[in-house]
């Protein structure tokens, strides 16, 4: 067998496998409802902040660790914790899109995204600040 | 008919016309220069017209800049452009800022550079003038295209930088529209605060320079397929190659450098969708540049080397459509997209077309007659490491277009949950074999290599880089396997390529440009492994007990509250929380970083002041302040705080007031000292306390004793008048607490009190991250040295070029 063949035959080889780990480490866009049926596994949700209930962030007892409620596309609710500091401007979010999993009924993000409305645009949704927050657990 | 007061119409309109006649220019250039090749290599008088064409071209294109320019600096807001990207407040340093920060800016700086080179090449070109600048009045085109801001049929072309702002689709019916006077008080929306930075100011024309410069080599290999000169066009594009790898690799990582200074994510690469497709064509291109050096002499990968050139200026347009079209909506913190995303593919899918139709019907033919090199050649290890670099750019491009598969197979990926760790596991490993090519490659001889010699040339530097890996293990106390792989795979290729620059070349400069790039591009990898892979967070959070998350191990706690005055151990630091200031529209928190000295005593070390900037529109942004030491940083920012109440007026104001019940002799904490309740005080004068005769008055004295031991008091009183109980309440100014005593309970004979303190006192505190980075001097060493390193190998090249071949 030539090198190249041997070079080719690796490359391919690595070519799928990159292809699989994309799969498998790619977050899957979902509600609530399908984030509790796969326990564990990691799940973006979009939904909006419930801006009635209860925004718990207490940095004094604990900067690092805050919690809410959100909706999500289906009108599905569920409390979300986030163990890191809470992002400047929540309560403004539009949108909150929420990376991580369901433990117990509750939704343990290691991810935050939201997107505020600019003043200047009535809010309209295209034009929207993005901000995360990540920990890094 | 409205008249608008203070409108300068006559500009736009003149701005207009230059769109419409850069665009046209540009497919005359095209068209002429087309039928030019088509015929002749030599300077015919289609030719003439084609070089004409493109020249007025350019003279529209940059009368076209010049007016935005002119807009944006004297606030001309009756351009939405101008509104949209601008405003009176912004100082003029970030001009340039705002000129690209919309879709039509940035695609005018584009085509600005594509000028700037096209001009060069219509004088350097010499008899590729033709097909080369085929290519570029059609790029050229499709970019004016994108300005033109027509609808034909209902159909969007281009989005034009001129459009009114009261005749803006968005402001249509707004009751400003009908006002003739509105130019008095329209204000500009400004630019978005991320990008209100100077490294912003030189990042994107640097990325964009970078962009376009790509375009050359493309034009080259289109050339050398077009008039079947397989070999010749590599010898004029191979300098510009180079120069292209110089820009982009410097732009791409003054990006990672803004991100470091401005952003708050901790540290300079985040594997961010932007990042990354400004990333891959760099890795194209240099796995190109590379695939042309060995092609250059002797044709062995020739396909290989058409196929990347092409394609490094294909997913440029790739990454721009990425960036602006929209599509990564979610997952991307800063895609600044206006979208004209169809127009974008079609762009790209005619340079896809034109690339694939030559490649297969001219360049086939290279596939299969290609030859086996030996193993110990440079070129087969030259080849090795750019599949490698094609392996890492197929990796990112594949999971950063999660977004572009979903659209393309309905799929509902969403990007990699922890892109960080993601990314790392492929790129880490390949890293270490490009590393550990460059280190070999130098030595190695074209055609065949003793490897006994080049073994004994490579010891030194395998011996030193093996000690050297122990060394920093040791002292950073690394502990994954291929952050230490990798730290002794770069420091090899960095050494390697010292030793063979002082020992092999005599430490010539000029001679040495690939080595001291070489040298420079180990240091990047040696920086970031160092820094990002050893860096440590400091704030990590000592005291509190995480009740939440008691029997979470994995529980984050990398970031920590500071009360104003408080003092935190950050090892090996304390950090004190002095003070808040206002500036404008910055929010500064100054932290002293102390140390403890000899006597035992707090000595002050240095201060970090992160801050935040206000923005209502935009919303506040918070930005790092970094302490820079020449083998490590401190790296600090504010991850919340507080920002109500931050104006003098309601900081004076006191906040909601506790109401306590207490008893003689009890005490308890506000937020700056020990209160107690001493004593009843009955000898109370009505008449200085302004009561009435028969009004009965009862005091209790109050004692506030602070931290540092000053004491207080104060005298709240009691007054019954008639069936009315009231209270007078007292104050101690100088900790911004007041009591109010105004009733006892009859059963337990408690103290009804009051107590209230003023805004300043509760809400100065911030949570706050802070990050070792060492050794980062490291990775910002080796970008110059590697961006200098490229330069030098162009500039000998081009010496050489010019000079006649013996």
């Amino acid at each position: 067998m030539k090198k190249t063949h041997i070079l080719a035959i690796l490359v391919i080889a690595v070519a799928i496998g990159a292809i699989i780990s994309m799969v498998s480490d790619a977050a899957t866009y979902a509600d609530f409802a399908t984030a509790e049926q796969m326990v564990g596994k990691e799940m973006q949700v979009v939904g909006q902040l419930n801006k009635e209930k209860e925004i718990d962030y207490n940095p004094q007892a604990d900067a690092n660790s805050f919690s809410f409620f959100m909706v999500d596309n289906q009108g599905t609710e569920r409390k979300v914790i986030f163990k890191g500091a809470k992002p400047q401007d929540f309560e403004r979010s539009e949108q909150v899109v929420v990376t991580g999993s369901v433990e117990d009924g509750q939704f343990y993000a290691d991810k935050i995204l939201m997107k505020c409305p600019s003043k200047y645009n009535d809010g309209r949704p295209d034009e929207l600040t993005e901000i995360t927050a990540e920990s890094n657990s | 008919m409205i008249e608008y007061v203070g409108e300068n119409l006559l500009a736009g309109q003149v701005g207009e016309f230059l769109i419409a006649l850069s665009f046209v220019s540009s497919l005359l250039a095209f068209a002429f220069y087309f039928r030019s090749s088509a015929i002749s290599d030599q300077v015919d008088s289609w030719k003439r017209f084609g070089r004409f064409f493109f020249r007025l071209h350019s003279a529209a294109l940059l009368g076209l800049i010049g007016i935005l320019f002119y807009l944006i600096y004297t606030h001309a807001f009756e351009y939405y452009y101008v509104w949209r990207h601008s405003s009176t407040q912004l100082p003029t340093r970030y001009i340039l800022s705002c000129f690209w920060e919309g879709q039509e800016g940035s695609t005018m700086l584009w085509a600005f550079w594509n000028v700037v080179l096209g001009n060069i090449l219509i004088f350097s070109s010499k008899k590729w003038e033709g097909v080369v600048m085929t290519v570029f009045a059609s790029v050229q085109a499709f970019l004016g295209a994108m300005l033109l801001g027509i609808y034909p049929f209902d159909i969007q072309i281009g989005s034009n930088p001129f459009v009114l702002l009261r005749e803006h689709p968005d402001m249509i019916n707004l009751p400003f529209t009908t006002n003739p006077n509105y130019l008095n008080f329209v204000e500009g929306n400004g630019l978005n605060p991320l990008l209100q930075n100077y490294w912003m100011t030189i990042h994107p024309p640097t990325v964009f320079f970078g962009f376009a410069s790509t375009l050359i080599p493309f034009a080259y290999a289109i050339g050398g397929l077009w008039k079947r000169n397989y070999q010749g066009w590599i010898r004029p594009a191979l300098p510009w190659t180079f120069f292209g790898i110089g820009i982009l690799g410097l732009g791409v990582l003054m990006g990672g450098a803004w991100a470091y200074e401005a952003l708050s994510f901790g540290g300079f690469w985040a594997w961010d969708p932007v990042e990354n497709s400004s990333l891959v064509p760099w890795l194209i291109l240099v796995a190109a540049g590379h695939l042309m050096l060995i092609n250059r002499k002797k044709m062995r990968s020739m396909f290989s080397a058409f196929a990347l050139t092409l394609f490094a200026f294909l997913l440029v347009i790739y990454s721009t459509y990425l960036t602006k079209s929209g599509i990564l909506g979610e997952t991307s913190v800063h895609s600044f997209a206006d979208g004209l995303p169809g127009q974008l593919i079609i762009f790209m899918l005619f340079y896809l077309a034109t690339a694939l139709y030559f490649l297969f019907a001219r360049g086939w033919q290279f596939l299969k007659k290609s030859e086996e090199d030996a193993f110990w050649s440079r070129e087969f290890w030259i080849f090795l490491g750019s599949l490698v670099l094609v392996i890492s750019a197929f990796q990112i491009t594949l999971s950063t277009s999660i977004p572009v598969i979903n659209e393309l197979f309905g799929t509902a990926m969403a990007p990699p949950a922890k892109p960080i760790e993601h990314y790392n596991s492929w790129q880490l490993p390949l890293a270490v074999l490009v590393t550990l090519f460059i280190a070999v490659s130098q030595f190695l001889k074209y055609k065949q290599t003793p490897v006994k010699k080049l073994f004994k040339q490579l010891a030194p530097s395998l011996i030193l880089s093996l000690l050297g890996t122990v060394g920093f293990t040791y002292l950073l106390q690394v502990d994954k396997f291929f952050v230490n792989l990798l730290l002794f795979s770069s420091l090899f290729a960095v050494l390697a390529n010292l030793d063979y620059f002082f020992r092999m070349l005599k430490g010539r400069v000029k001679k040495g440009g690939s080595a001291l790039a070489h040298i420079g591009f180990g240091m990047v990898i040696l920086g970031s492994v160092l820094s990002a892979g050893n860096q440590k967070i400091i704030s990590k959070n000592n005291t509190q007990i995480n009740i939440n998350f008691e029997d979470n191990e994995n529980a984050n706690n990398e970031n920590v509250m500071l009360l104003k005055g408080d003092t935190v151990l950050m090892n090996p630091y304390y950090v004190t929380y002095t003070q808040r200031r206002n500036e404008d529209k910055f929010v500064y928190y100054d932290m002293d970083y102390l140390k403890v000295n000899a006597q035992g005593k707090y000595e002050k070390q240095f201060s970090l002041s992160p801050y935040v900037q206000l923005n209502e529109q935009m919303g506040n942004v918070p930005e790092p302040s970094t302490k820079h030491f020449w083998n490590r940083d401190i790296f600090t920012h504010i991850t919340y705080a507080d920002l109500e109440n931050l104006d003098s007026n309601s900081q004076e104001r006191y906040g909601e007031p506790d109401t306590l019940k207490l008893a003689i002799g009890d005490s308890l904490f506000t937020s700056n000292s020990i209160v107690q309740l001493m004593d009843f005080e009955r000898n109370l004068n009505n008449d200085s306390l302004q009561l009435q005769e028969n009004d009965l008055s009862l005091g209790v004295t109050i004692r506030a004793k602070t931290m540092d031991g000053r004491r207080f008091t104060a005298t709240p009183i009691m007054v019954i008048r008639g069936n009315r109980v009231f209270g007078i309440e007292d104050e101690i100014e100088e900790l911004g607490i007041r009591f109010t005593f105004n009733g006892i309970d009859p059963d337990t004979e408690k103290l009804n009190i009051l107590i209230e303190e003023k805004n300043k006192n509760s809400g100065d505190f911030v949570i706050m991250q802070a990050i070792v980075f060492p050794y980062i001097n490291v990775l910002w060493i080796g970008i110059i040295v590697m961006v200098l390193g490229t330069l030098v190998a162009v500039w000998n090249r081009i010496k050489q070029k010019s000079k006649p071949k013996n």
